[in-house]
């Protein structure tokens, strides 16, 4: 057998069922959404699932995105931080290392609950700072979606760090040291050789913590509001309704959501691109 | 339990296309005998290896072991151990474990292979050294493993891929000991790669140069030195002196005048090298100097120096002679040199391509 | 060390902290009325609640599911991540980024889409859910595992190949061995997908397969019962992190 029909052979069995899968499920959502596959009635192109839905989809999406980008900016900065204080030359932390390896197999569902507990108007931190529910900020299903950043913020803090502590502890003490004997101070050390060092990691970290959220369906419906709903928890509201004739609609949503997740990888990919051709 | 080790016309073109790694090489390793493959890196010499270990398919030719074809058989049933330049100990495995690696793979019992390997550990003076893992040894100890583990294996054939290669000198001295030991208790067929002339002198019975693929000299390594076949055989065995010119009825023309060579070499265009240990420098005055000259530059090598002469003329040739040990020559000091007729040699002159002509490759063992 | 670094570090480590504290105390409250500090009643009240929710048997569902997923997206990714870290795969960039393509598309998305195909072709629920996180879980198993092979040397099956080891053989005794602490890797992070799984398992498995992140959604999107709630949230976190810790072990002591 040739090397180049062996390796066909291995890498076959992962491919197939991940193309099947991925490939019927987005044309099974496209042709959904368009009207062709209905579960009832008659098969017919039309737009009508994208009518309906348009209103709450544009709300949506700028929502989602919204969250998203609060949690990833929250997520990179203490993610960074975490990092930086796990892999410092003097004195680093395992201990910040290791809480932040233990906190990966928390599931967000059980973040979110956590969460719950933690910032509800009768949590845990009102009790423990003595505020009255009344006087309490609405942090869960409130206005500001506080609960639901801070849950993806809190978990994906933790991966960002993990991964952005990997690349530094592997390259940037004795490229630190170097520096360091070149004469930068602690602050060029970080400006010149520890940001420039973990930028790419960071930036691919961060671009993984977006797209994440953007699909993210249980932080938001256990924790946000009612209305409006994030991309997910509205695709999944009009999935499971009784009125079978909105399923198209959820489809849209998916298929919005598919795309918009498909543009952000590609842009941060020519970002992350240019990045790593500065070094 | 070793063999006769026969190659022949391999050829390895590693992508259709590309030039051949190695081209129609051939050579014979009797049984019990040791032959080094020398040359310069990325001569093709690692593809004799693999091609001999059933690592990789030969493009044309055959691998024969006691006149048995071996076309078709998977490297595990050659019965050929190897040794390569990175020791490659199992990391998973202890040490006494790694030396059992093949008794286990053939079935033997777990216990009769662990003493086994102790037995082979001893070979290699590290008995004792069974329990430990195999990542907590030295450079040298770890080849001395990967070792017992080749020689544990029984083959009928060791393959030593610049095994010492990346040791330093007392310890590279300490393991050609060690192999010519072993060769002389267990009598195996060796075939040995390096691009070292001095570890070739030192570990075997004789040499085939290899470069660019191709066969250049096969033979004893004396013959080479004093004959060597090629530019490309005289440099790598650190001949320096090449002089241009032309053979006539038996005598070299060049920069140095008419120099009688020592047998029948076609007439033709040639290069006349010498090695520096055959030239013997004498006063400018005496009458047997072949010619004479100036000492441009003195190289000291340990207790001998070596002088480049430079000897006059429209293109200005160089001369290396090695002078006795303890002699002193500074630079500018005008000589004479002898060049004895029984070393001179003439090989071809490097072409448009860096192999020489088989039909020409013959005059220098005129 | 600088005041400033002390405070910052005792920040983050209250920032990773923080949210598991509530989860461990009302575990073991039985009683905890605002505005108390602490609980007034210790108790496992909790406990017996999640457990008559059917704790039991959805940790059971999830660990199969668990142990399922990751028994196929572990060979299948080992053997994709292997062909991969070689030059051997026709366009290898294109078959890599398929590959990871469910990292990028929204898990909701592709249930959603999937789902009525499901229907339609009438696979079982348990089996839809299956095959769906098993292709989320083969991005990670492919790229731990590709990582692990580019960086393993093939010299090693070389050398047990001269030594007498079959092919078969080298592999077994050599290669898996050698890259024991990447598989494990994966094959944890694939258990993972398969544990703690909530949208797929809702939208593909319609209510049918109960699996513990079912049963924490339930209670905690209810109020009142705080303690099942940390129970229950504990009992999906305890698992993994035991085995993260026990795999740690491991990969330390080779």
């Amino acid at each position: 057998m040739t090397p180049r029909r062996r390796a066909v052979l291995l890498v076959l069995p992962a491919l197939v069922p991940v193309a099947a899968v991925v490939g019927a499920a987005l044309v099974s959502a496209v042709l959904l959404s368009l009207g062709l596959t209905p579960l009832v009635g008659r098969p017919e192109l039309s737009l009508d699932a994208w009518r309906a839905a348009a209103g709450d989809l544009g709300t949506a999406t700028r929502l989602s995105l919204g969250i998203a980008a609060a949690s990833t900016v929250l997520a990179a900065a203490v993610g960074l931080a975490l990092a930086l204080a796990a892999t410092a030359a003097v004195r680093r932390s395992r201990l910040l290392g290791a809480l932040a390896a233990l906190t990966i197999p928390v599931p967000h569902l059980v973040g979110a609950a956590a969460m719950g507990l933690l910032l509800a108007d009768t949590g845990v931190l009102a009790r423990w700072l003595g505020v009255s529910p009344d006087a309490w900020p609405s942090l869960v299903g409130g206005p500001w979606w506080v609960a639901v950043v801070a849950e993806y913020a809190w978990k994906e803090s933790a991966f960002v760090a993990l991964v952005v502590g990997g690349v530094l502890a592997s390259r940037a003490r004795s490229y630190g040291e170097t520096a360091a004997l070149l004469g930068a101070g602690r602050w060029a050390r970080f400006r010149f050789v520890t940001l420039p060092l973990a930028a790419p990691a960071l930036g691919g970290a961060s671009a993984v913590t977006f797209v994440y959220t953007l699909g993210s369906y249980e932080v938001a419906a256990l924790l946000g509001r009612p209305y409006p709903e994030p991309l997910p928890v509205m695709a999944v509201r009009l999935a499971g309704s009784i009125d079978l004739a909105v399923r198209p609609q959820a489809a849209a949503v998916a298929v919005t959501t598919a795309v918009l997740a498909l543009a952000v990888v590609l842009l941060a990919l020519r970002a992350l691109r240019r990045l790593s051709a500065w070094h | 339990m070793s063999a006769a080790l026969d190659l022949e016309g391999l050829t390895r073109v590693h992508a259709s296309g590309s030039a051949p790694a190695l081209d129609g090489f051939t050579l014979d390793v009797p049984a019990g005998s040791c032959v080094a493959v020398l040359g310069p890196s990325g001569s093709g010499k690692s593809t004799v290896l693999r091609l001999t270990a059933g690592l990789d398919e030969p493009t044309a030719g055959s691998v024969r072991l006691d006149g048995r074809d071996l076309a078709g058989v998977p490297p595990e049933r050659r019965g050929m151990a190897m040794v390569f330049q990175r020791p490659l100990l199992f990391p998973h495995l202890s040490v006494r474990d790694n030396v059992a690696f093949a008794d286990r793979v053939r079935g033997v019992p777990r216990r009769r292979a662990r003493e086994r390997a102790e037995e082979y550990l001893g070979l290699v003076q590290l008995a004792g050294y069974g329990d430990r893992p195999a990542r907590a040894l030295s450079g040298g100890q770890e080849q001395r493993v990967a070792l017992a583990r080749a020689l544990a294996a029984e083959p009928r054939v060791l393959l030593l891929d610049e095994p010492f290669s990346a040791l330093d000198t007392a310890l590279r001295a300490e393991m050609h000991d060690l192999l010519a030991d072993l060769r002389l208790r267990l009598d195996p067929t060796v075939l040995l790669v390096t691009h070292d002339p001095a570890e070739a002198d030192a570990l075997a019975d004789a040499v085939a140069v290899l470069d660019g693929g191709r066969l250049q000299q096969a033979g004893p390594l004396g013959e080479l030195y004093a004959r060597p076949a090629s530019l490309a055989v005289s440099r790598l065995l650190g001949g320096r002196t090449e002089v241009p010119g032309t053979v006539r009825d038996g005598v070299h023309t060049s920069a140095l005048g008419p120099l009688a060579l020592p047998g029948p070499v076609p007439d033709g265009p040639g290069v006349l090298v010498v090695r520096p240990e055959a030239v013997r420098v004498t006063a400018p005055g005496d009458p047997a100097a072949d010619v004479t000259g100036t000492v441009v530059r003195v190289r000291r090598r340990g207790l001998r120096a070596l002088v480049v002469v430079q000897v006059p003329g429209p293109v200005g040739t160089a001369v290396e002679a090695e002078l006795a040990a303890g002699e002193e020559l500074p630079a500018g000091r005008p000589v004479g040199l002898v060049l004895p007729v029984g070393a001179r040699t003439v090989v071809p002159p490097a072409g448009p391509a860096s192999a020489p002509d088989p039909a020409r490759s013959a005059i220098s063992h005129g | 060390m600088a005041l400033g670094t002390r405070l910052g570090r005792a920040a983050l480590a209250v920032w990773l902290l923080l949210p598991l504290v509530p989860l461990v105390l009302w575990a073991a409250a039985d009683r905890w009325t605002a505005p108390a500090v602490l609980p007034q009643a210790w108790g496992t009240a909790g406990l017996r609640d999640a457990v008559d929710s059917g704790a039991g048997t959805a940790s059971l569902r999830s660990t199969v599911l668990g142990l399922v997923v990751a028994a196929l997206a572990t060979p299948l990714g080992a053997m994709a991540g292997r062909a991969l870290a070689g030059s051997g795969v026709p366009a290898g960039g294109a078959v890599l980024a398929a590959l990871l393509s469910p990292l990028v598309l929204p898990p909701f998305a592709v249930a959603l889409g999937l789902d009525v195909l499901l229907l339609r072709l009438r696979v079982p629920a348990s089996v839809g859910v299956v095959l769906l996180l098993t292709v989320a879980a083969l991005p990670y198993t492919t790229v731990l595992m590709r990582t692990a092979y580019a960086a393993h040397d093939p010299g090693f099956e070389e050398e047990a190949r001269t030594l007498g080891a079959t092919a078969r053989r080298a592999v077994l005794a050599v290669q898996l061995p050698m890259l024991a602490p990447a598989l494990a890797g994966a094959a944890f992070l694939a258990f993972l997908v398969g544990w703690s799984d909530y949208v797929v398992t809702l939208l593909v498995g319609g209510g049918q397969l109960v699996t513990l992140p079912l049963l924490v959604a339930s209670a905690a999107s209810s109020v009142g019962n705080e303690a099942q709630v940390a129970v229950l949230s504990l009992g999906s976190v305890l698992p993994p992190l035991a085995l993260l810790v026990a795999v740690g072990l491991l990969g330390r002591r080779r």
